[in-house]
């Protein structure tokens, strides 16, 4: 079938004159708010080689990429993240003295999405990142800057917080938990010593001392975060919100609402940056822009 | 709070678990009108074609709804699946016309479940998809194999076909959309409880 002169590619769209209007609006409602909080911009390749991170992806986002041999015969994907493509472009040319770094990219990302059968989705994103702070106190200027993006435009957001460590911790002693996590129904397959934070952490009664025992850290973490953000009911704290699959995230993990609706998703990459030869803890979100006037 | 049930074999049960756990459903008058929302109780209640259920709950048009294990794996659905019910239990199997040579060629409503099988030991075949009444081809000869829900054997005995293997073991379950479960901690906890009750009081 020949295509028509009127169509384009599935999931990708030109905007015309109000929408672009529009878009380059809330874009510079981000690059303000992030220049005045010290981020500088950074600009990466729409495609990269696979290569590079064939150690990091997992079959299921890789899934999600658009892959294509290129000219020279190399296997190349059009960017569907841009976290590892930061740390790959930063990890060799940084030096400790650069650190932290606060960055942010924005731009285009080509997702397949399973769910929609082999449709591609161009979606625009612009994201945040803070490498080589581990601290606290950057865990909470995240998340802080993640709801004041939200409120800017006047909408009230909702942001859902985590430690991915510690379905990662419980996972690492019993396969079974994944699954039941991953349900949320719990399993008699769940090893004993296990299945009383199992079950708590599914039927939403765990609190951050329950899981103390099993995950110190995350545990602590979540203390000091708490404390930090106070009483501000945008904030809540989820610890059966688990990720029963949590890609590079080490750590604080969060998903930001608006309006019932999710804009963005970040967390902690504490080990990124080492797979691409140097040590850097780093933090970061990105709002996919679609959705959000 | 807007719930999806699934039309066809899982409607009554499924309409009969939220009735017993107190919900105010959509009664029998209800569903002979050609109407595929109802409000009641507070609550929207949307009635959809059974492979659609995890669609509108992944996408977050449907909170929450019941749907087939064969329904969220074919959809490769997301969401959460607090609760597994006794009813309306099936397996997923390899059938096979008597005699068949190695399977080559397959016809399904499930090309995705079957396309994860097939991978999984390594064999290369031709997946068909159709719409229905999948038995029929093997019967016709126009694959060798069929991947289809199995419940009580009865359809592959008419045909005269042979069950080969189990891919998996189906049952319905109460999912829950991931946002829906973020955001709306409180409704979903009732609604969890409420359910799970209903089933335990129903064994």
């Amino acid at each position: 079938m020949a295509a028509a002169k009127s169509r384009y590619p599935t999931g990708v769209h030109p905007l015309l004159v109000e929408e672009t209007a529009r878009r380059r609006r809330v874009e510079a409602r981000f690059v303000d708010t992030f220049a005045g909080a010290g981020f500088a911009e950074v600009v990466l390749p729409i495609i990269d080689y696979v290569e590079p991170y064939s150690s990091l992806v997992d079959s299921a986002s890789a899934k999600q990429s658009y892959r294509f041999v290129d000219r020279e015969g190399d296997l190349v994907a059009i960017r569907a993240d841009f976290t590892p493509m930061l740390a790959r472009a930063l990890a060799p040319a940084m030096s400790a003295g650069d650190l932290p770094l606060r960055l942010f990219y924005r731009g285009d990302v080509i997702r397949v999405e399973a769910s929609r059968l082999g449709a591609n989705r161009e979606l625009f994103q612009i994201g945040a990142e803070i490498i080589g702070d581990d601290s606290i106190d950057a865990d909470v200027a995240m998340l802080r800057l993640a709801a004041d993006l939200v409120r800017a435009p006047g909408k009230e957001p909702a942001v859902v917080y985590n430690d991915a460590s510690i379905a990662a911790s419980l996972i690492a002693q019993s396969g079974a938990v994944r699954e039941a996590l991953a349900a949320k129904r719990m399993s008699s397959n769940v090893p004993a010593a296990l299945a009383t934070i199992v079950a708590k952490l599914i039927s939403g009664e765990a609190t951050v001392d329950d899981v103390a025992p099993f995950a110190s850290e995350a545990a602590a973490r979540l203390r000091a975060i708490g404390d930090a953000l106070g009483t501000d009911p945008v904030f809540t704290l989820h610890l059966d919100d688990v990720d029963e699959n949590a890609g590079y995230y080490t750590g604080l993990r969060f998903r930001v609402y608006a309006d019932g609706a999710k804009v963005a998703q970040g967390g902690r990459y504490d080990t990124l940056y080492e797979r691409f030869g140097q040590r850097a803890a780093a933090i970061g979100f990105t709002f996919t822009i679609d959705d959000l006037d | 709070m807007r719930i999806a049930i699934p039309k066809g074999r899982l409607q009554d049960p499924a309409l009969g678990v939220f009735a017993g756990a107190g919900y105010d459903v959509p009664d029998e008058a209800d569903l002979k009108t050609r109407r595929l929302v109802f409000d009641r109780g507070g609550i929207e209640w949307i009635l959809v074609k059974d492979c659609d259920v995890p669609v509108y709950v992944e996408h977050g048009a449907a909170d929450a709804g019941i749907a087939g294990l064969d329904q969220i794996l074919e959809h490769e659905c997301t969401a959460y699946q607090p609760v597994e019910f006794a009813f309306g239990r099936c397996r997923m199997m390899l059938i096979a016309a008597p005699g068949a040579p190695p399977l080559t060629k397959v016809a399904t409503k499930y090309p995705r479940i079957t396309r994860q099988f097939l991978e999984s030991r390594g064999i290369r075949a031709e997946i068909v998809p159709l719409g229905g009444s999948v038995e029929l081809a093997a019967v016709l000869k126009l694959t060798s194999h069929v991947v289809d829900l199995v419940e009580t054997g009865e359809t592959v005995r008419v045909h005269k076909l042979e069950l080969q293997d189990v891919i998996a073991e189906i049952s319905p379950r109460l999912i829950v959309g991931k946002g829906f479960y973020r955001t709306e901690p409180k409704l979903v906890r009732e609604l969890i409880g409420r359910i799970e009750e209903a089933v335990n009081v129903a064994r």
